[in-house]
């Protein structure tokens, strides 16, 4: 078994998230082989890998994506069968997963969307429902500090959106929805400088709180920014390699071509 | 003793009786024909003499006030009786007898069953409207189980209106039938923003009828949200026959389990014309609906500028939908452009709203709301007469102030868009 925990794993409790043995199908297509990973509250682990090597596959599978068939393993989180739940049964227990291309709602106000997710949850935890006024006091505040364009509130959510303002939008719903586990995507793709510091930033004070990350990132600078607790590369749907921040500085210099051949060697 | 019968009513009696009714193989209802003649006669009955008057109590019967009273002294309504010779004559006054068309029976029906009538007009002052624009209510509620209105908006040169129509209709009554006919006139450079909500009892039987005439300049949009019930007819002929006139019209229809026959019909005679369609079609269960649009662009249209788009998107069950766009062209410099697409759930958003904690029924429900309503803010250009209310901080502490003290927003379109969507998939469900 290919099973990833960090260094700590003996003195810590059970973990946020245990993926053992993970066999993931799209179609007639085998993506995943077998992922096994554990991961803690307030680890970041960042994932790398070659396109097509199953990045993204892993984080849609886990957040219940209807095209991803699960065929073997299992999948626990936060004491439950992540699995046997149903998409937002899993955001309610603590799961987000920024998409790398959020798609568009047409006719749908993006406050109207991040408010009526944002109750969903709340009702999740037995939490009161906030009525559009407060919701917008706070969704204004946390979208100047990311940098977003309080008048995206108003607009159709995703729609006629830049690149980076789409990812700005996710980590405006990251911020509001607070939860345990955030899988990010590529959420640096389409950013500009200011943009990537806002997600570090934010990153690191939800981490503060416990919030455990997985990040999906081709990109240096933003990893070291984060510094993680572990780095994954992933081929061919497994984990081929776990390390520290080195790891990252080695794929960043020669390329996951000479990664596989080593890992073959 | 009952007046002795008018002239036009002897005519339109005698017009029914020679030509009969819609025939089984109509062009324009050859897909879902609509029920015999017999259903839209009403019921043998003492026609009554006493004039009709402004209701005391406005959720009766119909009504027209302004949103705003200081607005009050810019149009004038006149409730008329067409069983009174004089109120007739000056109801029917102006207007156009019934075209030649298939649906022209049903303008026939109209003139031979009229119970009851309500003149509304607009004043013009273009100064006071570049300021803000006048903003109606109308309310309209079945006066009995068969009812036959006439409704006719004149909206004089240079005046702009936004007009919001709400029918009321009761689903535990007896079923129902409304044969409703309006004409709307604008006058030279006047704006009309008409947004429509329809949503009959499953078991009534609808015919609304509207023609639009605009002069030059003038500017008609309306955004309509219907829903399907036992037979729904929503036609609306539109003429461009002034230079520079313009038309959007959009629509969002929901049809669980029931009929809905959208029906729009739009003239281009004169030079620099414009005109936009754009329906959206929600059917489920069997349904049996039917979207036809017909634009005419006559010799001499010079640079008319016309576009036309159906779609319709199945949400449950094996719906019969029929698409039919429809342009005939008879200029050359004109731009023309039309679709006709029958699309499927949008699988992505609905995903990514269930990621982001909403219950199935509660992402399909906002995706779908959210669907319809881009189709009608595109007819109207102003999304905020969907909300009534606006999202600057200036007003938001006034209308916080307002939705606690429970006071709603009456130009909404919003509620009777998740209403109607709400209702929509429950029938689905069902």
């Amino acid at each position: 078994m290919n099973t990833h925990t960090t260094g700590k794993t003996m003195t810590q409790p059970t973990p946020l998230l245990s993926v053992r043995d993970l066999r993931v199908e799209v179609g007639e297509r085998t993506v995943l082989e077998s992922i096994s990973l554990d991961i803690q509250s307030g680890e970041l682990v960042v994932l790398m890998g070659a396109n097509g090597s199953g990045k993204s596959t892993l984080g849609l599978t886990l957040a219940g994506h209807p095209r991803y068939r699960v065929s073997a393993g299992s999948a626990r989180f936060h004491g439950q069968d992540l699995l046997a739940q149903k998409p937002e049964e899993r955001a309610h227990a603590g799961l987000f997963v920024s998409l790398q291309a959020p798609p568009d709602i047409p006719g749908v106000k993006n406050a109207l969307f991040l408010r009526s997710a944002l109750n969903a949850v709340r009702a999740s935890r037995g939490e009161p429902q906030l009525d559009a006024f407060d919701f917008l006091k706070d969704a204004r505040a946390l979208s100047s500090e990311l940098g977003l364009d309080a008048k995206l509130l108003s607009r159709p959510v995703n729609e006629g959106f830049s690149g980076g303002e789409r990812k700005r939008n996710e980590m405006l719903q990251l911020a509001l929805l607070k939860p345990r586990l955030a899988l990010l995507d590529e959420i640096d793709s389409g950013m500009d400088v200011d943009g990537v510091r806002a997600v570090v930033k934010q990153v690191q004070a939800m981490r503060a709180q416990g919030t455990a990350f997985v990040v999906v990132s081709h990109y240096l600078q933003l990893i070291e920014s984060l510094t993680p607790d572990t780095v994954l590369r992933l081929d061919q749907g497994r984990i081929a390699e776990t390390g520290t921040l080195a790891l990252a500085r080695d794929i960043a210099r020669t390329g996951f071509a000479r990664q596989s051949e080593t890992a073959e060697v | 003793m009952s007046p002795p019968p008018c002239p036009d009513l002897l005519d339109a009696q005698a017009r029914l009786a020679s030509h009969g009714w819609i025939a089984p193989k109509a062009e324009n209802f050859r897909h879902l024909p609509p029920p015999p003649a017999s259903a839209w006669l009403a019921p043998p009955a003492t026609p009554t003499t006493k004039p009709t008057t402004e209701p005391s109590d406005p959720t009766e019967s119909w009504h027209v006030r302004a949103l705003d009273a200081a607005q009050a002294d810019q149009f004038i309504t006149q409730y008329l009786n067409p069983a009174i010779p004089a109120q007739r004559a000056m109801l029917f006054r102006g207007l156009p007898w019934p075209d030649e068309s298939d649906a022209a029976h049903f303008g026939w029906m109209h003139r031979a069953t009229c119970q009851r009538g309500l003149r509304v007009h607009i004043a013009g002052d273009p100064a006071r409207h570049a300021a803000a624009p006048l903003r109606l209510v109308l309310h309209i509620a079945p006066a009995a189980p068969f009812d036959a209105p006439l409704l006719v908006i004149d909206v004089a040169a240079g005046a702009h209106c936004v007009l919001l129509e709400q029918h009321a209709f009761d689903p535990s009554a007896d079923a129902g039938v409304q044969n409703l006919d309006l004409h709307i006139r604008l006058g030279q450079g006047a704006r009309l923003q008409h947004l429509r909500t329809v949503a009959p009892a499953p078991h009534d039987r609808l015919a609304h009828q509207l023609h639009v005439t605009l002069a030059e300049g003038a500017h008609y949009d309306q955004a309509l949200l219907a829903s399907g019930s036992a037979y729904h007819l929503q036609r609306t002929q539109i003429d461009l026959h002034q230079p520079g006139s313009a038309a959007r019209m959009g629509a969002a229809l929901l049809a669980a389990d029931a009929t809905l026959d959208q029906q729009i019909a739009l003239s281009h005679t004169a030079a620099d014309t414009y005109s936009a369609v754009e329906s959206l079609l929600l059917a489920s269960g069997k349904a049996h609906a039917v979207l036809n649009a017909h634009t005419l662009i006559a010799t001499g249209a010079d640079n008319a500028n016309v576009r036309q788009r159906l779609c319709a998107i199945p949400t449950s069950g094996q719906p019969r939908v029929v698409l039919r766009p429809h342009m005939e062209i008879h200029h050359d410099q004109v731009q023309a452009a039309h679709g006709a697409t029958y699309g499927a759930l949008p699988d992505e958003a609905l995903f990514y709203a269930r990621q982001r904690g909403l219950d199935e029924a509660s992402a399909l429900a906002l995706i779908l709301q959210g669907l319809q309503r881009a189709v009608l803010e595109r007819a109207l250009d102003d999304p905020e007469l969907l909300t009534g209310m606006s999202a600057a901080p200036s007003r938001l502490k006034q209308a916080r102030t307002a939705a606690r003290q429970g006071e709603g927003t009456p130009l909404n379109l919003d509620a009777a868009l998740a209403r109607m969507t709400q209702q929509h998939l429950a029938r689905s469900t069902a």
